[in-house]
């Protein structure tokens, strides 16, 4: 597998002042399970809603499995699934209608969509909630919900921004069932995440991303290096090791100053 | 410490006012505004219910705006939830307090506010406009608090009776429904006064008659019994309304008690609301076509009757589309065309569609890739919006029709609302693409902060250019009945109006796919603001 999956390049995104992302290229490869990491508002959502096609960028190219995602809508957008961050589903829908009406939008026959919801939910767990509205699932139900919504017509990329944030550690392990499962036929997940260790656990390629720029990123192993782990090699990435020695002035806080 | 706890309340509660003053310039201008407008109203009322002293009817007019004020207390709560934080006493959970000297506080705390100063100008006004002689001063001194007392301690009661309601989901879902309340109350309040405004004040009274006995209003109905001199009525109708206080304090106290010692609302819900709803309206997808246009009907079609927002906006059209049209024909000042309401106010729903969906959209966004996709969901949208819509400004204009009698008027009539709906399902499939914007979900208000300029140019551009788009089958309406022999051949209007209203709604849709098809990330990232 030499072809890339997304190839990115000179990507730039401006809010008002504020630059969201500052000029990303990267090749992700194809059939991996990448992780893109980096701190809260380092430009991971942006990136994503921009390569998934839900943000215009102001500057830049997206390639995903060799189609331009600006230029040629219709071969990307068969081809990817994405389930965003801090964007709502259709809520006052039941899981089931969820899954009929997005499955249905994408053009895929009816009893098809049928058969498919029904094992995704199985296997996702949420058949016993299957006839309950979405705005009543639990944040893990939801993601799981979602993440059978992007699932449901087989794309050969899938784009989860936070897929875990928020998750019980049940549903979480369902997740990555499932997730791997998918990966280890050949499609290739995208997600991105800021906690090291989940990413460390499940990924084989990272990319790091800090205040809107790439800081590193391949094989797991490479980028780690020296490390002895991955949030330790973030650290030292991002230049924010030895914070924890400012802690001095706390010295009222603890049992021995009572 | 319980003076300390109340002081603490009453400066919160000051802190609270002026930091809300503190957010923005636009803010401070608003509320500014708002409380100068409120305080002159309050004067002129004042000084209005002065000059009412010695007026026949006075006793009448005085105890009704006392009853409709409290009135007004008691539901504020349900409409603006978030309106007083200190109204929410679930913040306070965690605080050790006790709770006789934590109602006290909230009590004297809820006292600071435009609302309790408007309040009490009034009621200072009322006791001025009936107090005659001694005994009566004294009665109105002791009555004036108690009827502000009863006021917000009918709020704070009501409020903390309905907490447990306005956390859940479903809670929440009705106080969206109750903006539609008003709308629909004002109508029939509109109607009700302009028959009040041909017969006088006199069919009042015997409203008042039962409206004195009931607190607070007893207490002001106090002062003008001890000014006749009817001592003992006088007593009774101030005992009624101190006994009310005591009551409605009482209430609250125990709520407040259980409200703070027991889970709230919010985790309690999902428990009870397990029952399953299995019955899918899998005979409604039966009907519908298949493809893309019956799965965006069918979403369409559910969320008019399970999201809140929707429901409250198709209700509060389809109740004004038959009130407006029906009522004015009743009172006989109604015109037949009127009946073109409905479908006026029917076709309003078509705009701003993808505001509807709230950044949910995102998930129609993924599944349209070409401009044909978007001229599909579009259609799909304005078959569901139809399949209500025809129906219904049929039968209100048979209605209309039939109230008037005028039935020789009908075809064209129909053939106009059809012309008009076909305009404003075009001009709202365009204006959907060019400028949406987004609905909150939480709350009474339906645009985000900073689109309201979008929202107007939206619909009402959209409804100007709807009308012009009518102008040809206006013409020819006008046309038709001014001419000679004209009458003989309105009926044409039925098919003519039809089949514009049909051509023209998919003249819009052909040109709004493509702007849509073209505007995703930008439709997207409008309606998920706020």
């Amino acid at each position: 597998m030499t072809s890339a999956a997304v190839r990115v390049h000179g990507l730039w995104k401006r809010f008002g002042q504020q630059v969201a992302v500052a000029g990303i290229d990267l090749e992700l490869p194809a059939g991996k399970f990448i992780g893109l990491v980096g701190p809260n508002g380092a430009g991971k959502t942006t990136t994503l809603s921009m390569v998934t096609g839900l943000l215009r960028p102001d500057q830049g190219s997206v390639e995903v499995v060799g189609h331009d995602v600006w230029r040629d809508p219709v071969e990307v957008k068969a081809r990817i699934g994405v389930l965003p961050e801090g964007l709502r589903l259709f809520e006052r829908l039941s899981g089931r209608e969820l899954l009929a009406y997005t499955g249905r939008l994408r053009g895929l026959p009816g009893a098809e969509v049928d058969k498919r919801a029904t094992q995704l939910l199985d296997v996702l767990d949420l058949a016993g909630a299957q006839h309950k509205l979405v705005v009543d699932y639990s944040t893990g139900m939801r993601k799981k919900i979602g993440l059978a919504a992007a699932l449901l017509h087989n794309p050969e990329v899938l784009f989860l921004d936070e897929p875990f944030e928020g998750v019980d550690p049940v549903s979480a392990q369902t997740i990555r069932g499932v997730l791997e499962r998918y990966t280890a036929s050949g499609a290739t997940v995208v997600f991105s995440s800021h906690v090291m260790e989940l990413v460390e656990s499940l990924c084989d390629w990272v990319a790091v991303m800090a205040a809107g720029r790439i800081r590193a990123h391949g094989p797991l192993t490479e980028v780690r290096g020296e490390a002895a782990s991955l949030q330790q090699a973030f650290l030292e990435l991002v230049g924010a090791n030895g914070r924890d020695a400012a802690a001095s002035d706390l010295d009222w806080l603890g049992g021995g100053a009572r | 410490m319980s003076a300390d706890v109340t002081g603490v309340f009453v400066r919160l509660k000051l802190s609270l006012l002026v930091n809300g003053l503190r957010q923005s310039g636009g803010r401070r201008a608003a509320y500014v505004a708002s409380a100068v407008v409120a305080l002159l109203f309050a004067a002129l009322q004042l000084l209005g219910l002065i000059m009412l002293r010695g007026h026949a009817h006075a006793d009448t007019v005085v105890v009704i705006l006392v009853a409709v004020l409290a009135l007004g207390w008691a539901v504020m709560p349900l409409f603006f939830p978030g309106g007083d934080e200190t109204l929410d006493p679930t913040r306070l959970v965690m605080l050790p307090l006790r709770p006789r000297p934590l109602v006290r506080a909230l009590l004297v705390a809820s006292l600071v506010g435009i609302g309790p100063l408007f309040t009490l100008c009034l009621l200072t006004g009322s006791v001025i406009a009936l107090a005659h002689g001694g005994p009566a001063l004294v009665v109105a001194v002791v009555a004036v608090p108690l009827a502000l007392l009863v006021c917000v301690a009918l709020a704070r009661a009501v409020a903390v009776a309905n907490i447990r309601l306005l956390t859940s989901r479903k809670g929440r879902d009705l106080a969206v429904l109750s903006g539609l309340v008003i709308a629909i109350g004002a109508q029939v309040v509109n109607f009700g006064a302009q028959q009040l405004g041909a017969s006088g004040l006199e069919p009042l009274d015997p409203a008042a008659d039962v409206l004195r006995w009931v607190p607070p209003a007893s207490a002001i109905g106090a002062v003008q019994s001890v000014s006749e001199g009817s001592y003992g009525i006088g007593m009774l109708q101030l005992a009624l309304s101190a006994g009310a206080l005591l009551g409605l304090i009482a209430v609250w106290s125990r709520h407040l008690t259980r409200l703070m010692t027991s889970p709230d609302g919010s985790t309690l819900q999902a428990a009870g609301e397990s029952a399953v709803r299995e019955r899918t309206s899998t005979g409604l997808s039966r009907l519908l076509p298949a493809g893309r246009t019956g799965t965006v009907m069918e979403r369409s079609l559910r969320y008019v009757w399970r999201d809140p927002k929707t429901k409250a906006a198709w209700v509060t059209s389809l109740a004004i589309g038959l009130i407006v049209p029906l009522f004015n024909a009743l009172q006989g000042t109604g015109s037949i065309y009127f009946a073109c309401f409905a479908a006026g106010m029917l076709g309003i729903q078509m705009y701003n569609q993808f505001g509807q969906d709230t950044s949910a959209f995102w998930m129609v966004a993924m599944t349209i890739s070409s401009p044909r996709d978007a001229y599909v969901e579009l259609r799909g949208r304005a078959l569901a919006l139809l399949l209500i819509t025809l129906p219904y400004a049929a039968l209100v204009t048979v209605l209309t029709t039939a109230l008037i009698g005028d039935w020789p008027k009908l075809p064209e009539v129909l053939g106009l609302s059809l012309a008009l709906l076909g305009a404003m399902l075009a001009t709202g499939a365009w204006t959907s693409a060019r400028f949406p914007y987004s609905i909150p979900q939480e709350g009474y208000k339906n645009v985000a902060p900073g689109q309201s300029g979008l929202a107007w140019i939206s619909i009402f551009g959209g409804m100007i250019a709807a009308a012009l788009l009518c102008a040809p089958v206006l013409a020819v309406t006008i046309w038709l009945n001014v001419s000679e022999g004209g009458d003989d051949w309105t009926w044409l209007l039925l098919p003519g109006g039809a089949a514009y209203g049909a051509a023209i709604t998919l003249l819009g849709l052909r040109l709004a796919a493509p702007r849509t098809a073209a505007r995703l990330p930008e439709i997207l990232t409008a309606v998920s603001k706020g």
